[in-house]
C-alpha cells in the first residue's frame, strides 16, 4: 500500500513541476509576445502602431497584476480547461483544435502501439523459446535489419507503392467525403485512409519489443528456477508461460506504458506525409507558424501523458513484480 | 567435553545407526530403483573443442538408499545429475549409455511420458543458489502446480497438503503466502526441500543442498533431510564438494573424478580405508580440530584436461601411489573390499602376494601427499611476537532513516583485542554477527562510533579511527585484502602482470622495469613458477587455487604488516583449501605479517588461527588460544558452532 501512495504522491509532485514551468518558461523569454505578432503581421521594417499593439493584446488577453497572481489566475484557468487561442486557427481555442486533432491519433497511434506491442513480445517470447533454431535466427537477423530503416522513409515507399502505383488506398487526409460521426460510409473511410500510416508505423514499431523480450527471457531461461519449473515435470506451455514469460515481460512492461504516454504527441514524421489530421501534424503547424499557445498546450499534453503513463507503469510493476513492491517501501 | 556437548554428540550418534541399519534393512530385499549403465554426456559445442564431462559411468542405486557422491569442481557431478534428470542443455547430451528407473530406460524415454514420471518418482533440489523459486509467484502456487500437474489433489485438498510439508520442514504456514523475496536463505532452502517431497517421491537428487548457507543453518536443513528420508524411505543422491557432511549422512559414496566413478564404498569402511588415493586425497583434507597439531593434505595439479584423448588413469599425474601401469593402462571399476575401487594400486595391493611387482608402494590410509601441519608450538611461538594492532571497545551503530524515523542497528559492541607479528587471530561468527564490519573498520574504510584502532608500523603508531583520506591511503599501504571468491577478485581483462605491477606501481613507487621483477619475485613467493609463465596469462586460465595465490600476491605486492583475509578459502574445493593455507601460514612466519582471518567455519579457523574471537551479534562471546577454544568451549553459541563441523572420523569410531 505505502508503496503505491508513495508512487502516487511522486506522480502529484511532478505533475505540479511540469505545469508550473509551462508557466515560468514562456515568461522568461525576452520581448512582449504582442509586439512581436504585431511586428510580424506588419512587417518587418514598419514602425510599430501602438494601437494595434494594445489591440493585439487586448485579442490575446494580456497578464496583468504580479507573477504570483497570474500563476493564480493561469492555475486556475488550467483547471478551467482554458488554454489560450490558437494562432493558427483564431478564433478557435486552443483546446478545441487539439479536441478535434486528438481522437485521430489516438486511434491510429494507439491501436499500433498496442498491436505492435503484442505482436513484439509474443514474437520475441517465442523466439527466445525456440532459441538457436531457424525461427529465431530469421526474427532476430530479419528485425535487426528492418530497425535500420527509418519508419518514414517506408511511410514514403508505402505511399508511392501503395497510393500512387497502384491506388489501392487514398493518400491523404482522415476522410474524404462522408460526415464524421458514427456511421458506416465515415468509417470505412476512416480505416481505409489510415491504414497505410498504420502500416508505415507497424513494420518498425514490434522491433524493440522482440529484440528486448528475447534477450530478456534467453537470459530468463538459464534461471534455476525455470530448470526446477522443468523438473517438476510442468507442460511446457506453463514454463514457457507462467515462469519464463512472465518474469521477462517485467522490463518490458515500463518501456511499454511510457510508449503510450508518448502516443499524444502522435508519429509527426507519418502523419505530415499521409497528411492526416492527428496531433502529430498539429504539432508540426504550431512549429511552423509559431503558434505558442497551441505548441505550449500541445507540450502540457505530452508531458502530462508520460506522466500519466509512467504512474500506470509503477502501479502495474507494483502488482506484476511484488520485489518492486518492498525495494522502494 | 562439557555436559551438554556430550548429549547432543550422543543424540547424534545414536540415531544414525538406526538410519544405515535400517537402509541397509530395505536393500537386502529390493531391487536396484535406479541402474545406470556406462552413462556419457557429452558436450559439442561450435566453437569450442567438444569433451566428455561423465565418461562411462555404471552404479546401482537401491529403494530407500542414501547415497552421497563427492568429488573437486570439474569433476562432473552436476553434469551427472543433469543427466539423470534429463535436464541436460544444449550443447551437452547424454551419447551413451542407460538410465533405468524401476525397470524402464528413461533416457530413451519421450519427453512427454517423462514429464508425467518427473515430480512423482524423481524430485530434486537445486544448489541453493536461492534462486530456484519463480521470484514472482506466492510459495503456495509454486507447490499446487506441481501437486495438481501428477495428482488428484485439487482446491483445499492442496491447501492443506502444502500446510502440512511446511509444518514437515518446520516452518510457520504463514509464509505459505509469501514470496521468495521474503524469506531468508535457509528458510528458502527449506520450502525447496519441502517442495521436492510434495508428491512423495521414490527418489530425492540433491545437489549441493547447502552451499552458501551458513554453517548452523547447514546443519538444520541436513538434519531435516535426513530425519524426512528415514521417516519416508525415499532413496537419495546427494551431491556435495563439503566431504564432511556427505560421509556423515550417506550410507554408500560415490567418488567421481575427470568425469569417472573411481570408488563407490560403503560411507563407515571409506573413513577407515579408503581405496583409491584420490579418495585418500578428499579425506585427508578433513583433520581433528582437537588434537595438538592439526594436518591436513591436499592434492597438488589440477584435473586433466577432457578435451584431449588420456591414457592410463586420469588421476595418475596428480597421485603419489602412480606405478608405471598407471599411465598405460586405464583401470577399471572392479569390486574389492566390498566395494569397487579403478585402481591399478589399490587392487596389487590387497590382491595375492605374488602378483606385486617391485616397486609397489605400501598400503596406507592417508593421502602421500604434501600436507599442511599447524602444531601448538607454532602458535606458542606466534604468542610471543610484538603487539601491533589494538583494537579497543571498538563500537559500531548503523542507523538507518526510515521515513521520518530512525532505526539504530548496534553492528558491533565493545570489541577489543590485540593483533601480534606473525599472529594470526580468526573472526569467526554466523552472518551478521559483526565480523564483516569489524574487518571494515580495522582496513579503515568505515569509522568506528566509538572506541579506538591503534596501528603500529613501520611509520610509528597511528590512529586509524581519525585518518582522512589521504592519510588513508598511506594506510592501506600497510593493510591489505584477501577476498572470498577469487573468481571475481580480479579482473578477468587484465593479465597477471598487470594486476601485480600496479600495486607496485602506486605504493612503492617503483618503475616499469623494477616492477616486473618484484611482480616475478611475489609469483615465485606464491609458488607460481616459473613465473614467466604465468605473468602473461589471464585470470581464466588458471584454476581456483592458483587464482587466490594470486589474490594473495597481489596483497603482498604493497609489503603490507597486515592482512585482512574475508573466507579465503571457503570458495575453494577441498583438494586445494590447504595449499592455500599451507601459503598463508608460510607469509605468517616468514614475513612476519598479522593475519586477521574471517570465516563462519570453526574449522578452518583452527587450522590456521593461533587465536580465535567467536562473535554473535557483533558481540565477543569467547575469545581465547584456538586449540583451548576448541576443546574447552566456554559459550553456547561457540557449541552451537562446533557442533555444526561434521566430524565423519569421530562418527567412524563410534559405530564401528
Amino acid at each position: 500500500m505505502r508503496y503505491f501512495v508513495r508512487k502516487i504522491a511522486f506522480f502529484l509532485a511532478t505533475l505540479w513541476a511540469a505545469i508550473t514551468l509551462n508557466f515560468i518558461i514562456p515568461r522568461l523569454q525576452p520581448g512582449d509576445p504582442a509586439e512581436v505578432m504585431v511586428q510580424k503581421l506588419a512587417g518587418k521594417d514598419a514602425q510599430l502602431n501602438p494601437a494595434a499593439v494594445q489591440a493585439m493584446r487586448a485579442m490575446l488577453g494580456a497578464p496583468d497584476g504580479n507573477l504570483f497572481t497570474q500563476y493564480v489566475s493561469y492555475l486556475g484557468a488550467l483547471a478551467h480547461g482554458d488554454f489560450g487561442i490558437s494562432y493558427t486557427y483564431y478564433p478557435y481555442p486552443v483546446t478545441e483544435v487539439i479536441g478535434q486533432a486528438l481522437p485521430w491519433t489516438l486511434v491510429l497511434v494507439g491501436v499500433t502501439q498496442i498491436l505492435a506491442f503484442v505482436i513484439g513480445i509474443t514474437l520475441g517470447a517465442y523466439a527466445a523459446w525456440r532459441r538457436n533454431t531457424r525461427f529465431d535466427s530469421i526474427v532476430t537477423l530479419g528485425s535487426t535489419f528492418i530497425g535500420t530503416l527509418p519508419s518514414f522513409w517506408i511511410a514514403l515507399l508505402l505511399l508511392f507503392v501503395f497510393g500512387y502505383t497502384v491506388g489501392w488506398f487514398p493518400t491523404s487526409g482522415g476522410y474524404s467525403a462522408s460526415t464524421p460521426g458514427f456511421n458506416g460510409p465515415f468509417i470505412t473511410e476512416a480505416v481505409s485512409h489510415s491504414f497505410l500510416p498504420a502500416l508505415s508505423l507497424l513494420i518498425t514499431a514490434p522491433i524493440g519489443w522482440i529484440l528486448g523480450m528475447r534477450n530478456t527471457m534467453v537470459m530468463n531461461l538459464g534461471e534455476d528456477y525455470i530448470r526446477l519449473a522443468k523438473a517438476k515435470g510442468l507442460p511446457d506451455r506453463v514454463v514457457a508461460l507462467r515462469y519464463a514469460a512472465r518474469n521477462a515481460l517485467l522490463p518490458s512492461v515500463t518501456g511499454f506504458a511510457i510508449a503510450l504516454g508518448g502516443v499524444l504527441g502522435g508519429s509527426i514524421l507519418v502523419e505530415q506525409i499521409y497528411d492526416y489530421p492527428g496531433m502529430g501534424r498539429l504539432m508540426g503547424e504550431a512549429i511552423g507558424n509559431r503558434d505558442f499557445p497551441l505548441l505550449q498546450t500541445l507540450l502540457l499534453f505530452i508531458i502530462v501523458g508520460v506522466l500519466l503513463a509512467n504512474l500506470v507503469a509503477d502501479l502495474l510493476y507494483g502488482v506484476l513484480d511484488p520485489r518492486a513492491r518492498r525495494a522502494q517501501s | 567435553m562439557t555436559t551438554t556437548d556430550a548429549t547432543t554428540a550422543a543424540a547424534t550418534t545414536e540415531s544414525v545407526p538406526t538410519s544405515q541399519t535400517l537402509a541397509a534393512d530395505t536393500r537386502r530385499n529390493s531391487h536396484p530403483l535406479l541402474r545406470v549403465r556406462d552413462l556419457s554426456v557429452r558436450f559439442e559445442p561450435k566453437m569450442s573443442p567438444a569433451l566428455t564431462a561423465v565418461d562411462k559411468v555404471s552404479f546401482d542405486l537401491l529403494e530407500g538408499e542414501f547415497v552421497g557422491l563427492i568429488g573437486e569442481s570439474g569433476s562432473g557431478k552436476s553434469t551427472l545429475a543433469m543427466a539423470l534428470l534429463s535436464l541436460l542443455e544444449r550443447p551437452g547430451r547424454i551419447s551413451n549409455g542407460s538410465i533405468e528407473f524401476d525397470g524402464e530406460d528413461i533416457a530413451s524415454m519421450s519427453q512427454e511420458d517423462l514429464r508425467h514420471r518427473r515430480w512423482r518418482d524423481i524430485a530434486t533440489v537445486f544448489q541453493s543458489s536461492m534462486n530456484s523459486l519463480n521470484p514472482v509467484m506466492r510459495v503456495e502456487a509454486q507447490f499446487r502446480d506441481a501437486i495438481e500437474e501428477h495428482s488428484e489433489l485439487r482446491g483445499d485438498a492442496v491447501t492443506e497438503r502444502v500446510r502440512e510439508l511446511f509444518s514437515m520442514v518446520m516452518i510457520d504456514e504463514k509464509f505459505m503466502s509469501a514470496y521468495p523475496h521474503e524469506l531468508s536463505g535457509g528458510m528458502k532452502q527449506r520450502i525447496n526441500l519441502a517442495l521436492a517431497l510434495c508428491n512423495r517421491p521414490r527418489f530425492v537428487l540433491l545437489d549441493e543442498p547447502t552451499t552458501g548457507l551458513d554453517v548452523v543453518v547447514q546443519r538444520s536443513i541436513l538434519e531435516a533431510v535426513r530425519r524426512l528420508q528415514k521417516e519416508q524411505g525415499f532413496a537419495v543422491l546427494f551431491i556435495s564438494h563439503d566431504i564432511g557432511t556427505v560421509m556423515e549422512l550417506s550410507d554408500r559414496i560415490f567418488v567421481m573424478y575427470a568425469g569417472q566413478l573411481v570408488e563407490q564404498q560403503a560411507a563407515t569402511t571409506l573413513v577407515k580405508d579408503p581405496l583409491h588415493p584420490y579418495s585418500k586425497g578428499l579425506l585427508g583434507s578433513y583433520s581433528n580440530p582437537r588434537a595438538d597439531t592439526v594436518r591436513v593434505t591436499y592434492i597438488p595439479g589440477r584435473p586433466p584436461d577432457l578435451t584431449r584423448p588420456i591414457s592410463g588413469c586420469r588421476f595418475a599425474a596428480r597421485c603419489p601411489e602412480a606405478i608405471e601401469r598407471c599411465s598405460s593402462d586405464e583401470p577399471q571399476l572392479l569390486p574389492l573390499a566390498g566395494g569397487r575401487v579403478a585402481c591399478h594400486v589399490a587392487h596389487l595391493q590387497r590382491g595375492p602376494s605374488e602378483d606385486k611387482p617391485d616397486g609397489l608402494p605400501e598400503q596406507t590410509t592417508r593421502f602421500a601427499g604434501p600436507e599442511f601441519v599447524k602444531t601448538a608450538e607454532d602458535s606458542d611461538r606466534a604468542r610471543r611476537g610484538e603487539v601491533f594492532l589494538e583494537v579497543d571497545s571498538v563500537t559500531k551503530v548503523f542507523e538507518r532513516r526510515r521515513g521520518l524515523r530512525k532505526q539504530q542497528t548496534l553492528a558491533v559492541d565493545d570489541v577489543s583485542f590485540a593483533l601480534r607479528k606473525g599472529e594470526v587471530t580468526a573472526l569467526v561468527g554466523q552472518s551478521g554477527s559483526g565480523k564483516t564490519t569489524l574487518a571494515r573498520m580495522i582496513t579503515g574504510v568505515d569509522k568506528p562510533s566509538s572506541g579506538t584502532i591503534r596501528f603500529t608500523g613501520s611509520e610509528g603508531t597511528i590512529a586509524v579511527e581519525k585518518l582522512r583520506t589521504r592519510q588513508l591511503r598511506d594506510y592501506r599501504k600497510h593493510v591489505q585484502m584477501v577476498f572470498q571468491d577469487p573468481y571475481s577478485s580480479l579482473n578477468p581483462a587484465l593479465t597477471l602482470r598487470y594486476t601485480l605491477t600496479r600495486p607496485l606501481r602506486n605504493h612503492r613507487g617503483l618503475s616499469a622495469q623494477e616492477a616486473d621483477a618484484v611482480a616475478g619475485e611475489l609469483m615465485e613467493t606464491v609458488a607460481l613458477t616459473p613465473s614467466n609463465r604465468f605473468l602473461d596469462r589471464y585470470p581464466h586460465e588458471l584454476s581456483g587455487g592458483q587464482r587466490q595465490r594470486v589474490v594473495i600476491a597481489r596483497a603482498l605486492a604493497a609489503n603490507p604488516e597486515l592482512i585482512v583475509a574475508d573466507e579465503p578459502i571457503s570458495s575453494l574445493d577441498v583438494s586445494i583449501r590447504a595449499e592455500v593455507l599451507e601459503l598463508l601460514q608460510e607469509l605468517v612466519t616468514g614475513h612476519d605479517i598479522g593475519v586477521l582471518y574471517i570465516t563462519h567455519d570453526l574449522l578452518s579457523a583452527r587450522l590456521l588461527a593461533d587465536e580465535i574471537l567467536v562473535l554473535s551479534q557483533g558481540r565477543v562471546v569467547e575469545q581465547g588460544n584456538a586449540l583451548e577454544v576448541i576443546r574447552n568451549p566456554q559459550d553456547a553459541y561457540t557449541r552451537t558452532l562446533l557442533d555444526a563441523i561434521p566430524n565423519p572420523f569421530e562418527q567412524a569410531t563410534t559405530t564401528s
